[in-house]
């Protein structure tokens, strides 16, 4: 029996390309199994990024998101795999639940209504702040709603 | 008086599933120091409030979105 996953691979930033790509071609080679012997249905290089916090020290990662069907049993061995690698910085396995619809670009449409991003979290604050403070729940985020209206 | 919910952004958006590699929606759900914002405040659904948190949690483990923002460095 075969899962979807998806895994999301953070490398090493001043890796070569090729070192990447052979990387990830030794690692997909564990994944093969009788069942599928094709196991990857899509690799996206997102490229460089900078990371939200500190890494080893780093903040800049390589990041390589996939798709594959394989036994569950592999991912262990895959794991071990990827642990041992000093170049993956971090990784993340999940069940692949189906492409989302909610995609950057329909997050794009909806943005220009709560503004910029930094003026979005600027707006945020007051919220954090009743958040904290405030022990009678239903009457003040009534208030943050008329704010924000 | 009881005042009438705020509708779900996602739902709006006629989506049921969120992604978590989506760093720019999550991060409309976000605190300024990174905070999940309660499905009180942000009027969520709590099918969707579950996916959400979800998701930021995932972000956070491979660095799209931090779990304190401005802290230290």
């Amino acid at each position: 029996m075969t899962r979807e996953y998806e895994l999301v691979y953070i490398f090493d930033s001043t890796l070569e390309e090729e070192a990447i790509n052979e990387r990830l071609e030794r690692f997909h080679e564990i994944l093969k199994c009788p069942e599928s012997s094709e196991p990857i249905s899509g690799i996206n290089h997102w490229g460089k990024r900078t990371l939200a916090y500190e890494v080893d020290g780093r903040d800049v990662g390589y990041y390589v998101v996939v798709q594959f069907e394989t036994r569950p049993d592999l991912l262990g061995e895959l794991e071990r795999a990827l642990k041992l690698d000093d170049a993956v910085l971090r990784y993340l396995v999940v069940l692949n639940e189906g492409l989302a619809p909610v995609t950057a670009a329909v997050a794009e449409e909806s943005e220009p209504a709560s503004a910029e991003s930094t003026a979005g979290s600027a707006a945020e604050s007051p919220i954090d702040g009743e958040a904290e403070s405030t022990t009678d729940g239903p009457a003040e985020p009534a208030a943050t709603e008329e704010v924000e209206e | 008086m009881r005042r009438h919910r705020k509708p779900c952004q996602i739902c709006e958006m006629g989506s049921r599933v969120i992604d978590y590699k989506d760093e720019r929606l999550l991060s409309r759900f976000l605190t300024e120091r990174g905070k999940i914002i309660p499905a009180r405040l942000s009027g969520m659904c709590a099918r969707h409030q579950r996916q959400l948190s979800r998701a930021i949690k995932r972000a956070r483990q491979i660095a799209l979105l931090p779990f304190i923002r401005g802290y230290s460095r």
